[in-house]
This record gives C-alpha cells, structure tokens and sequence, in this order.
C-alpha cells in the first residue's frame, strides 16, 4: 500500500454493496436493530452475552457478503489503543484482596477477574467497532438518512425542525471520503516540495509545526468547499419550503419487522444470559 | 391589447459590492443594464476576477443588487416570496464538480432539487430518470460520486439541475475542469437545451467556446464592455486586448494566412467552410528535403512495464496504470495527453517518486526506483513536481516564505534568500514588491507564478506540470507558456500534462497519449497529432492549427510535416512569399 492511500484507511464509512438479504432490508429496520444490538454489546455485564453477540455479528457478516477480512481490517487499527485500555484494565481490576492471585509484582498483582475483564473490555469495543463498521457497510448514507428521517418524523409534529438536522448529518458523511482525498493531495504536493511524511520528529513544537502545512491547506479547501457546496444547495432551491418530500418511499414488510424481532430477542439475550 | 412576453432576466442599473468591501474599491459590478429574453443562448466572458461569477449569481438570486433591481421573469429577485420560482426557473451548474453534489448517491442528488420544491415522489422518480437519460448517466445511477470521472460528475450536476426543470440553465465555467471530449459533451448538452428553447447562460475562458453562442457579454473590472455577437466582439481586437481575452485560435490562424498569400486572402470567416474551400497550391516552391532530426539526447526518463493499483488488496481496488512503458529524452520538453481519468495524473506522481513502482522498471535521471536504498530527497531535488491548481496547497502567510518552503526542506537555510529570490525572477514576480505580499490577496494568475516559483526554487532539472495552465484566463496562460520557454532556455528540462491542445503544442516537442491507463503511442507531438485515428482513438480533439496545416498540405502546399505552432505555419507561408516575389 502507498504511503498516501488515505482512503484505504477508513474502512468505516464505506457501503459495499453486495445486494444482499442484509443489504435489502428496510432502513428503519438495520437503523432499530443495530441500535438494540449496539446497545446491549454496550451494556450488557456477562461474557456469554458478548460472545452471543460477536457470534451474531459474525452471522450477520457472513450474510451480508462483504469481504470478511476487509471488515476485520478496521479493527487493525485502533487495535493498540485497545490493547492498552485493556491491560490497565486488568491491573486496575486486580486488587491485593483477591484470593486468586496469578501473578505477584510487587503492588501490582494479576487476578483471574482482572484478566477476565479486561479481555472482556477488549471484546466488547472490538463488538462495537465491528457493529457500526458492519452498519455502514450494508447501509447507504441516503438510505441511513431516509431511516432517520422516517424515525425522527413524529417531532416535526411537535415543532422541532429534523430536516436541518438530517442534512448535516448527509453533508458530513458525504465529506468524509473527500477530506481523506484532500489530505492525500495535500501530503503528496507538499511531499514533492519536500516534506517529510512518515518520518516523526522529536518535540511536541516540531510535531505542531510538522502538522500546519497539512491542515491549513485543508481547512481553507474545507471551508471553500462548504461555501461552494452551500451555494450549490441554495441555487437547488434547498430551504425555500418548509418541508421537503423524497424520492423512495419507504416500504416496512413481514421480512423487516422479522428482522427486527430476531434482533430485539438477540439482544435481550446478550444483555440477560 | 398584445400581450408581451417579459424579458426572462433584466438588470436594472444593477451595482454589486462585496459585502464588508471597501467604499472607495471599484465595486464587483458596475452599473449593468440588459435584459436576456427566453431562449437565447449568452456567453459570458473575462479575465479572472472581472466579475463574471458575480453577475450569474445575481441572475438566480444568489446575489442580491447592492444598487438597482434583477427582475427574472417580471419578479424583483429580492422578493422573497418569488424564491421558489426563480431558483426552480434558472439552474446553475458550477465550475468544481465535486462541489454541487450533495446526497451520497447520484440518483438522490439528481432528486435533490425537486425534493426541496416538494415534487411529490412519483413525479420525481419520473424526472430523475428522465433528466439522467438526458445526459447519458443512466447506467451509473446507483454509483458513488467520488467514484466518477469528472466530466461525468458536470453531467450529473446538469441533470440535477433539470430534474428541476428549468426555463433557463447557468454554467458558470463547467468546462474549465474538463478533457477535451468532455467539454464537447458539456457543449453539445448546451446546444440541446439550446433547440429545446431553453435559454442558456455560459462563463468561460475559451473563445472556442464562446464563439458557439449568439450573444456575447465582455466584463472588465464589473463593466459590461461588450454586449453583441461573437463575430463583432472577435473582431474588435484593441477591446479583447484591454480585457485580457483573445481571438478564437481558429479565427487568428485565417486572419493571419489571409494577410500572408493572395490565393488565401478570400477564405471565409467559418473555420469548417475555410478548410473546404482552401485552393489547390499554384505557386512555384518546393519544399526543400526536411533536414534530418538532430540526435535525441541522453534517456532521461525510462519507463518499462509500470503497473499501479489504487487502493490495493481491497474490495474498491482499480488498476489505474497498465504495462506503461516509454523513453524520454533530455533537450525536448515531453507532453503527456489523455482523458480525464486516463491515468496521467498517477504516472506523472510516479515520477517524483510519489509513488513507487508495484511492478515494472523506473528510472529517473540518475536514480533508480527499484534500487531499495533510494535516496527520494535527491529524487525530488532533480524532478520537481507541481500539481494541478498548485495554489489551493499554500499554507503560508507570505508569498516569500511560501516560495521557501521547499528548499528549506531540501537544502537547508544556507543561500536560501538567493534561492527563493532567483525563483521569482525566473516567473517574473519582483523580490522585493512580492515576498511580504499575503498570498490569499494575489490574483490567479500570480497565484499561479507563486506555485511555480515554489517549485523552480528547488532548482531541479526536471519540471513536472500537471495541467499548467487549468483555470486562467487567455493573458495569463500566454504570460505562463512564455515564462516555461524561458526557463527551458535556462536548461530546465519540461515535462507536462495537459487537456489544453494549446499547452501541448505550444510547449512540447515529444508527446505520449495516454488512454485508460496505457500508453498508446510516443512520438514527436506533430507526428503524432496528424494521425487522425490515434487522436481519435483516445479521446482526444485534433488541434485546429493540425487540421489547417494538414489541409493545405493535402492541397499541395509545401508545408512541412512537423508544423504544430502557428508561427511555424505562417513561417512556411513567408517562405513561399519570399520564394514567389523574387521569381
């Protein structure tokens, strides 16, 4: 892989469409059932459940088609983060109290509980990453925004505009991909000026210097694209009504509610058993 | 009573400033009274910074008049209860493609307009699919954007617009960014809505271009100077010299023959009619046998068998570069041609050492890309790269400390006033009026010189361009070409992409056409450019001063084979001239 293949990078973000029996669901259906299962990984205190729950997750990605090892590639990345919460974990956990001690450094002791959850921890954010990343592979962003706009219509009843809301949510995600390409273009051009890229430099001052060619570039290409954007959605005639109406028009099915019902029992059981 | 129909837009002495500008600055627009009527078809032309941008914004009410009124279709455009109809009345399509494409999918963003005038849905799935149909997206409807090409990203912008349905359409340069096959795709959708009756609006800086409309408006500094024909403004010469335009190429290269041979002096204005009716050659000179081409210097460049692989080893991997293989020699500046996306952008990055070779065999100069323990620093010090826009990569302050960034970098503090002081000479930018100036300040063409002063500060032997010239008006692009043949002189040795024919054959000598991702053919660019199929083949236009030349030649007119620059066919003329009186 190059040194600026930014893109390759955020794994998060990216629909891959397979056309699958996932892929073919009703938005609002993925939308509540990725909820419930994000959710219950969040919460739940019992390690069979994390495991009924990495076990769901890894059926759901067996049926959604999308490259197996391609998924797991984005939990490379935050991976030593993980790591390291992980393994604070198991001494913070571990007290000198317990009976069943393993290992005995000094203050410093390793229990059986204090591994337990700590590998716990490191399980349920690698079930988080991989449910949201999961989510965003079998969802399109208009179709996360179609569910959201179906889900979050009740509070226009009661006043509170959605439309606004829903249409920063749409601008952000649709800049993710270009704020990656922008950031390559930015590293190589200064890169050909001589830059170096990839070589740290000592010094939180050298680091903070290392870093401004890159991202005032950035920010000024940001902001003038936000401008551009803006005005492209005013002369589209964005915000002259109140409302607006949509293309597809949502269709919930047997199948969807199905769906939603397994989902709710799988999470109701990783967060019980 | 006869019932009149209203102008579709009329400016009444209308006046813009910059909000928070300057009283006593001339104002972004100047008193400016006219009125289009439905189903006219108006370019609008200028230098950078003339205020074209401005006077389309207010024809939507982007913009709102500082002074006067903008009636569209009778309504006062500051009215707001009018806004629905105007905006759903004139569609704009901008300059950056990238910029106007809201919704993540390019069926929904075709959507969006109707969406926002509340189109109910069956209806709008009518007018999507048919505005796609349109302009021939039909089969990509369900792609990603930031996966097109960038002619196909203008033509999904338009169909936006005319899922609109729109009395009027406003481009505001929407072919600036494009190849040349787009910008005739571009054209031909502007002529379509032409014959539908829709009235079309066109910015631009090709007078190509321009010459296609019926009416033209001329803006200098927020005047309207000219509001006629093509014909009148093109033949008005003193006035495109003070806006900073010119004449159509077409058009100065049979001005110019019909001065220099009688046999000529009757050719028609219309490029097309002038070529059909060039006569057979009468006069006496022969073209005396070519002298053999001098030697090719050393190989500067060697390319054998490159492949390159966006985003490798996952599921959105494309091949970008197919089995490319290609010598350049030192002492020719080299071209490189080719659609957008055809792969020109990559290759060019390859050899700055931006990218290393997946497979195959690189050599740059005197630095070997497979050598595992290459020294890139010295890569980038021998072949220095400047990208396209280079400009909107600035981050510095100052234009000095701009111009500094890069031999700081790469040779270190030592001589580096001399260094960034003999760069701005070299793009004519005056040391001591330029380097405390603040870069955003700058006009575009200057901009433009900063960048290249950038990169000539880092004294390489090899220059890289990638599009030179995109974006500046007529007077900068001739102000940049002379200032890359000067530095040519000065030993630099030029290498350059370019989707503008004018560019190619201007400043190179050799030429690769490249088409989706390979490497058609190398050669020497006028050999090149008279093989109509090959031309044809990748996409690409033949230059108007070719097609002229190769004419006359079919003709019988001793003119040399290897004429791409106009001064070498008008020298060709003056020999037959010289040969012809003194018989």
């Amino acid at each position: 892989m190059s040194e600026f293949d930014f893109l390759s990078r955020i794994p998060l973000g990216q629909y891959i469409p397979t056309g699958s029996i996932i892929h073919r669901l009703d938005p609002r259906a993925k939308i509540i059932m990725f909820g419930a299962l994000l959710i219950a990984i969040t919460f739940t205190p019992s390690y069979i459940g994390l495991a009924i729950g990495i076990a769901a997750l890894l059926l759901a990605l067996l049926l959604s088609r999308v490259p197996i090892g391609f998924a797991l590639k984005g939990l490379l990345a935050p991976l030593p983060f993980l790591l390291i919460i992980a393994i604070i974990q198991v001494f913070f956990y571990s007290s000198a109290l317990d009976p069943d001690i393993l290992i005995k450094m000094g203050k410093l002791n390793i229990t059986s509980a204090g591994l337990l959850a700590g590998a716990m921890l490191l399980i349920r954010f690698a079930g988080l990453i991989l449910c949201l990343s999961l989510m965003s592979f079998i969802t399109s962003t208009s179709e996360l925004l179609q569910g959201m706009t179906k889900i979050l219509s009740p509070l226009n009843r009661i006043g509170i505009q959605t439309m606004d809301f829903i249409m920063i949510i749409q601008v952000t995600l649709r800049f993710l991909p270009f704020l990656a390409q922008s950031a390559e273009r930015i590293a190589k051009a200064q890169a050909s000026r001589g830059s170096d890229w990839g070589q740290k430099r000592k010094g939180l001052f050298n680091r903070i210097r290392q870093v401004i060619p890159m991202v005032i570039p950035l920010f000024i290409i940001s902001l003038r694209r936000s401008e551009n954007l803006a005005l492209a959605m005013d002369a589209r005639a964005y915000g002259v009504f109140k409302y607006r109406t949509s293309m597809t028009e949502l269709d919930f099915s047997w199948s969807d509610g199905f769906a939603v019902l397994i989902s709710i029992i799988v999470s109701l059981a990783i967060f019980f058993v | 009573m006869e019932h009149v129909l209203p102008p579709l837009i009329q400016f009444e002495r209308v006046t813009y400033r910059h909000p928070g500008s300057d009283k006593s600055s001339p104002p972004a627009l100047n008193d400016i009274s006219l009125s289009i009527d439905p189903g006219e078809w108006v370019a609008i032309v200028g230098a950078n910074g003339s205020g074209k941008t401005t006077f389309a914004r207010h024809c939507n009410a982007l913009l709102l008049p500082s002074h006067g009124r903008v009636l569209i279709a009778g309504k006062d455009s500051a009215v707001q209860s009018s806004l629905p109809q105007i905006r759903a009345g004139i569609g704009m399509v901008f300059q950056n493609p990238e910029d106007q494409i809201v919704a993540t999918l390019i069926e929904e963003d075709t959507a969006f307009g109707p969406e926002n005038l509340a189109v109910l849905p069956a209806e709008i799935r009518a007018r999507v699919a048919a505005a796609l149909e349109t302009v021939k997206m039909s089969g990509h409807k369900e792609q990603l954007p930031h996966l097109l090409s960038a002619g196909q990203k203008q033509r999904v912008a338009l169909a936006g617009v005319l899922a609109m349905q729109p009395e009027c359409v406003i481009f505001d340069e929407s072919t600036a960014m494009l190849d040349p096959r787009g910008r005739l795709d571009v054209l031909a959708e502007m002529q379509a809505l032409h014959n539908r009756g829709i009235t079309v609006l066109f910015i631009t800086h090709f007078m190509e271009e321009a010459a296609r409309a019926e009416r033209v408006l001329a803006l200098n500094s927020g005047n309207l100077v000219f509001d006629g024909t093509p014909k009148d403004l093109f033949a008005d010469l003193h006035l495109l010299n003070t806006c900073g335009l010119e004449q159509p190429s077409t058009l100065m290269l049979l001005r110019e023959i019909r001065l220099l041979n009688p046999q000529l002096a009757n050719l028609p204005v219309d490029f097309e009619q002038a070529l059909a009716q060039i006569p057979q050659y009468s006069g006496s000179y022969q073209l005396s046998p070519e002298p053999s081409f001098p030697d090719a210097g050393e190989i500067l460049i060697d390319v054998e068998g490159l492949n390159h692989t966006y985003l490798r080893d996952t599921p959105l991997a494309h091949q970008s570069l197919f089995d490319i293989s290609l010598k350049v020699h030192s002492g020719a500046a080299h071209g490189f041609c080719g659609a957008t996306g055809s792969g020109k952008s990559t290759l060019l990055q390859h050899l700055n050492g931006l990218y290393r070779p997946q497979s195959g065999k690189l050599r740059i100069g005197p630095y070997d890309f497979n050598d595992p323990h290459l020294d890139i620093k010295a890569v980038r010090r021998f072949a220095g790269l400047v990208f396209q826009n280079p400009e909107i990569y600035f981050f510095e302050q100052y234009v000095g400390d701009e111009i500094a960034y890069g031999p700081k970098n790469l040779y270190g503090r030592d001589g580096l006033a001399k260094r960034v002081r003999d760069a701005m000479e070299l793009v004519g930018l005056d040391f001591e009026k330029f380097k405390d100036r603040v870069t955003y300040t700058l006009s575009g063409g200057e901009k433009r010189k900063v960048a290249l002063a950038a990169t000539m500060a880092l004294q390489p032997r090899l220059l890289i361009l990638d599009e030179p010239t995109a974006g500046l008006d007529p007077a900068s692009r001739r102000n940049l070409h002379s200032i890359l043949k000067k530095s040519q002189g000065s030993g630099v040795e030029l290498i350059l992409s370019s989707h503008s024919m004018g560019d190619i054959t201007e400043l190179t000598e050799n030429l690769t056409i490249v088409s989706k991702g390979k490497a058609l053919r190398t050669g020497n660019t006028a050999d090149l450019f008279n093989d109509a199929q090959l031309i044809n083949e990748a996409s690409l236009g033949q230059p108007s001063i070719v097609k002229l030349a190769g004419v006359l030649r079919a003709r019988g007119w001793p003119i040399p084979q290897r004429v791409v620059r106009a001064e070498q066919l008008f020298n060709a003329l003056r020999a037959m001239n010289a040969r012809d009186s003194y018989e």
